[in-house]
């Protein structure tokens, strides 16, 4: 039995592509990327919440425990602090010298030392601090008979975040981020291998056979599904490893709040791909030569370059209009639905837009393309092409 | 049979084909021969349908061509076009599916094409590092992938060595059923004369000559090479009203017949002298050649 022409092409697309260590050697190197995202951001992470409180007493310790939940109660909900027993003060000082503890709880005298090596992080100062201070209260209320809890009556501070999310803001403004990197990225590689392997088939002059074979609009569709699915395939890969990754680094809560912002992602990334793929296979069939492609790919990589600036570096009003525009949609909107609530409706202007501009490319793009496939002696520009007739 | 009527295509201002007519009779090899430009490229890229004529049509058994039917037509276009990357016999697979062939079904025809030109052992091999005369060889095979209604092979042999030539033609005889129409372009009029049954000879985009080509040479009166018995005089057939000496020295001669069959002629002159040699002369395609584009 037969095989649609277009799943042919499609399918050699694919395999020749699956074969190439070139492109290869990119996926390996984006998936590394990610991984190495994530391995950098929880050593520097790893510092902030996780301490090593050398002690050398028995009350040293009590105190450098009961910091751990001071520093929880006060902002860094991840907090953990590992006490460190040594046997006199030289040797819990060696251990913060060492690197082995960030601090020495140590007492002097009337009360208590810390003991940094260049500097105390003053998260964990105010704490053991805080916790030292309840302590010796304690010990000197019990002393004086005094009711300390009814001394303390009253002086409790809580905190209340209005926007519980702002915590991870760093966070999801990095993934709003990847989103647009990500997508520049992919649909400019992929976009720029359509061009070249169009303008292949013609400098080989295998055009010539296929199209005495088959249709040109086949081709061009073999060709535009390929790539899609080998695009779409790259970026699942690095969403998938950056989940993991997530899931990893005990962000979670972070994962829960970008959910909806990945499968909208995801979508866009399929639509924008498809709306440029048939104006790359353009950029192809203008040229004549390989060389050629520099000149015939610029308004492909303008139509990416723009939005990716405006994605990065405009006001936030500006994106929530650019968010709605095709091309620009996938790399703003996903982000912003990572960021913060989006209304539906500007998700749905966003899609349906980038519907109508895919059918729109996909039309003139196959026009021009079956215009000046077959065409050679030299580049031919898209005013040009737009004026040829077959 | 595969025509083409009133073929005509311009570039602006320029034409490069005026109103090219013939026919491509099945089971029959039509050379396709003309100066470089001479439109013989442009032709056969019209007839594949990759091409568009200004005006004129292509038919296929005296009805225009479909569209089914041109992608029926086996086609190896001058400039050669394969995937240099591509290993040898899934690339020709890759045609042959095209086409419509299963993925079974064009492996086993890629390997089977492949085995007659001999290049069994390099199938697996990417096809840039086969050497120029075998990539050619593989660009036949591709044309014959899908055993084909009719094959269109412009310049098939060029840079090919005679054995290479050889190889190749008898995979053509052998592949191209009789009712198949050829239609091949070259420089080669040797090459043509051994191969061809039709000629279609075009110059600056019109066609000057066009038939079998024992019906080409033979267009003027018959010629034929006289020589008598030592000692004799060939001048002296100057005086038989039959014949025109075109040439004569000792006892041989160079005759043009100007009436009645050559054993006729043939009696007369024995009449005057004994005859040792009587013989037509066929005149080689390249003179054809030169007198029409001339």
């Amino acid at each position: 039995m037969s095989t649609a022409v277009w799943r042919i092409v499609a399918e050699r697309e694919v395999s020749t592509r699956l074969r190439d260590k070139t492109f290869l050697g990119a996926t390996a190197m984006s998936v590394l990327f990610v991984l190495g995202f994530f391995v950098i951001t929880s050593i520097l992470g790893s510092g902030s919440d996780e301490f090593d409180v050398a002690a050398a007493s028995q009350d040293e310790e009590r105190i450098a425990r009961s910091a751990e939940q001071v520093l929880r109660a006060s902002g860094v909900p991840d907090a953990e602090i590992t006490v460190r027993r040594a046997d006199s003060t030289g040797a819990a000082e060696a251990l913060v010298r060492d690197g082995d503890a960030d601090v020495a709880l140590l007492a002097a005298g009337d009360g208590y030392t810390l003991v940094g090596d260049d500097d105390v992080d003053p998260a964990l100062g105010a704490a053991l601090t805080s916790a030292v201070a309840e302590d010796v209260l304690q010990t000197n209320a019990d002393v004086q008979g005094v009711d300390l809890e009814a001394l303390a009556q009253g002086s409790e501070v809580d905190q209340r975040l209005l926007d519980p999310n702002a915590v991870d803001s760093d966070a999801r403004s990095g993934v709003a981020f990847a989103f647009a990197l990500v997508f520049f990225m992919t649909a400019l590689g992929f976009g720029m291998t359509i061009a070249q392997s169009v303008a292949r088939e013609k400098e080989s002059r295998v055009v010539e056979i296929l199209a005495a074979a088959v249709p040109i609009r086949a081709l061009l569709w073999g060709k535009i599904i390929g790539n899609t699915l080998l695009a779409l395939g790259q970026v699942l890969l690095m969403v998938v490893v950056g989940l993991v990754g997530l899931a990893f680094t005990g962000r979670r809560e972070l994962l829960t709040g970008i959910g909806w912002a990945v499968v909208a992602y995801i979508a866009f990334f399929v639509l924008g791909f498809l709306a440029l793929a048939a104006l790359w296979s353009v950029a192809g069939a203008l040229a004549s030569r390989q060389e050629d492609l520099q000149s015939t790919t610029l308004p492909g990589q303008m139509i990416l370059l723009i939005p990716y600036f405006v994605s990065v570096l405009a006001s936030e009003k500006v994106q929530t209009v650019v968010s709605m525009l095709p091309i620009a949609s996938t790399m703003v909107m996903p982000g912003r639905m990572a960021k913060g609530d989006v209304p539906w409706w500007q998700v749905g202007v966003g899609i349906a837009l980038t519907v109508l501009a895919a059918v729109v490319f996909v039309r003139i793009g196959s026009r021009l393309y079956e215009r000046t496939l077959l065409r050679t002696g030299g580049r031919i520009g898209y005013r040009e092409a737009f004026r040829l007739t077959a | 049979m595969l025509s083409v009527h009133d073929l005509t295509r311009a570039y602006g201002d320029a034409t490069v084909l005026d109103g090219v007519s013939f026919d491509v009779r099945p089971g029959r090899v039509t050379g396709f021969v003309g100066a470089n430009g001479a439109g013989k490229t442009t032709t056969m890229r019209i007839v594949v349908g990759v091409l568009a004529a200004t005006r004129g049509e292509v038919t296929w058994d005296g009805a225009p061509i479909t569209v089914e039917q041109r992608r029926r037509i086996g086609y190896m276009p001058e400039e050669r076009g394969l995937y240099p990357k591509m290993r040898v016999r899934e690339q020709l697979a890759f045609f042959g599916r095209l086409h419509g062939q299963s993925r079974e079904e064009a492996e086993q025809r890629a390997h089977e094409l492949l085995a007659r030109l001999g290049l069994e052992e390099r199938e697996h091999d990417v096809l840039e590092t086969l050497s120029l005369g075998n990539q050619q060889r593989v660009q036949i095979a591709a044309a014959l992938m899908h055993r084909p209604d009719a094959l269109v092979l412009d310049e098939p042999f060029s840079g090919l060595d005679p054995i290479a030539v050889d190889s190749m033609v008898s995979l053509l005889r052998d592949e191209v059923s009789a009712q198949v129409p050829v239609l091949f372009s070259s420089h080669q009029l040797e090459l043509v004369e051994n191969l061809c049954d039709d000629l279609v000879i075009l110059s600056r985009g019109r066609v000057v000559a066009a038939g079998a080509v024992e019906d080409l040479r033979r267009r003027e009166a018959d010629r034929f090479r006289v020589v008598l018995a030592q000692g004799s005089d060939a001048g002296t057939l100057r005086d038989l009203p039959e014949l025109t000496v075109l040439d004569a020295a000792g006892p041989e001669a160079l005759v043009e017949l100007r009436e009645g069959p050559p054993e006729k002629v043939l009696e007369i002159i024995q009449r005057t002298a004994p005859v040792a040699e009587f013989a037509r002369v066929v005149r080689p395609l390249a003179q054809v050649y030169r007198e029409v584009v001339r």
